[in-house]
């Protein structure tokens, strides 16, 4: 398992790339995204934000409740251009809807609350069975938001496009 | 047995290689070689862990049937503890000295400890915890729910005792890995470096004023509330820099190197 703390050593940094990267596409293109497959999901930030420290000797910044990404002191977080490290998360597919606070630096999830089960299920082994595919659909629509994300930042032409169209989102 | 959860928190794996089918029976067997194993009557500080099944909680007994998770396979394993108490402990040593009028020596101490672990432990129960995981073989992907890392470090190495494959945290390098990318990008993502964005490191810039950073809060919280003026600041408001820091310089080219990596 030393794997995983090295994953979030080298690369715990491209986790919160993501995640500011959903913010900046949440708010310009509307959060929605199709996946492969043509699934189409929604993702809308919150009300939990936490920026990441630049170095080890500053500050974290939460912001909690209410609108946070619409107040002054994200607005400066984004122009000193920090990156999101925690975002409460909705995302949504079809009618179902699930919330989560997403640790960027290594992809894990929070305070999950899955859709509710289905008006189907009328035993603990439906419930499980409903629950479970809800957990997988999670897991998935995350890694597939991360893999859409990975594309876009590995193009060769990434700095001339995306970086920079949100780099001046960032600026505002 | 009740159904899983639906709510908490959900680490991710992966694993590569082969493990047991959930479907065959040896999978249920594998798990009984690992299972768990009662220390409710131990006399001895310990900890024990080991696999058993959400219907089943003692790991007595398990069945393909046990773990039926719908799509997934539902393993759960438990971690049991039994420790001294220590406010016992500080009770009965409190006791000897009174009753010999001076403090005990370490010695002493030693043998009054050894003597309450003997006559106290076999009565204290340990504490238990019953961790829960989600298993998707077809996906070589296991959800586990729990995000403490003892609880991350023991179910990692009882997966691997039992199934003899390692667990890959689905971390940002190892998700990215397995997402679907070519073989260049895929070496570009180990050797990708964080990007630079305008500003970063400086000073924050003066914040806007309350009216600049209002209009959307407004729209929420303060709909009839007249706006009021705010009081004339004595030194100017600096424009914000916006497009002089985005241009070639804003993004540390040297630093990211997409072009490298691509």
């Amino acid at each position: 398992m030393s794997q995983a703390n090295e994953g979030v050593e080298s690369h715990g940094f491209l986790g919160e790339e993501f995640l500011t990267w959903m913010w900046y596409r949440w708010e310009t293109s509307g959060g929605e995204f199709t996946l492969s497959g043509g699934r189409v999901v929604g993702i809308a930030i919150d009300d939990f934000l936490t920026f990441a420290a630049p170095t080890e000797d500053e500050t974290e910044q939460t912001l909690r409740r209410g609108l946070p990404t619409r107040t002054a002191e994200a607005r400066t977080a984004l122009r000193q251009g920090r990156r999101l490290r925690k975002a409460r998360l909705l995302i949504a597919e079809g009618d179902r809807q699930w919330t989560a606070t997403l640790d960027a630096p290594s992809l894990t999830l929070s305070g999950v609350k899955l859709p509710d089960d289905a008006e189907e299920c009328e035993s603990d082994v439906d419930r499980t069975a409903d629950r479970a595919a809800n957990w997988l659909a999670l897991h998935e629509i995350v890694q597939a938001l991360y893999g859409h994300f990975l594309k876009e930042r590995l193009a060769p032409d990434y700095r001339e496009k995306g970086a920079e169209a949100q780099a001046n989102w960032m600026a505002k | 047995m009740v159904a899983i959860r639906k709510s908490g928190g959900v680490v991710p794996y992966f694993w590569q290689g082969k493990i047991l089918d959930p479907r065959d029976d040896e999978f249920a067997e594998a798990l009984s070689t690992r299972r768990f194993r009662t220390i409710e009557n131990s006399a001895s500080e310990e900890v024990s862990i080991g696999w058993v099944t959400p219907a089943d909680p003692t790991g007595d007994s398990f069945t393909c049937e046990d773990l039926d998770g719908g799509i997934g396979t539902w393993l759960r394993f438990r971690m049991d503890k039994k420790s001294m108490p220590m406010r016992w402990l500080q009770i009965y040593r409190d006791a000897a000295e009174k009753a010999r009028g001076r403090k005990l020596s370490a010695k002493e101490r030693r043998e009054l400890k050894d003597d309450l672990m003997d006559k106290l432990l076999p009565r204290v129960l340990p504490s238990v915890n019953l961790v829960d995981a989600l298993l998707f073989h077809d996906r070589k992907t296991v959800l586990l729910f729990a995000t403490s890392k003892s609880a991350r470090e023991t179910f990692g190495k009882l997966f691997f005792e039992t199934f003899t494959v390692q667990l890959e945290s689905g971390d940002p390098l190892q998700s990215g890995l397995r997402a679907d990318l070519s073989p260049e990008q895929k070496h570009a993502l180990e050797r990708l470096e964080p990007i630079r964005w305008p500003n970063e490191g400086r000073e924050a810039p003066p914040l806007p004023s309350l009216r600049e950073a209002r209009p959307a809060a407004a729209e929420v919280a303060i709909d009839d509330e007249p706006v009021r003026e705010e009081p004339v600041r004595e030194e100017p408001v600096r424009e914000e820099p916006v497009h002089d820091d985005i241009d070639d310089d804003a993004i540390d080219i040297g630093v990211d190197g997409a072009e490298d990596e691509a």
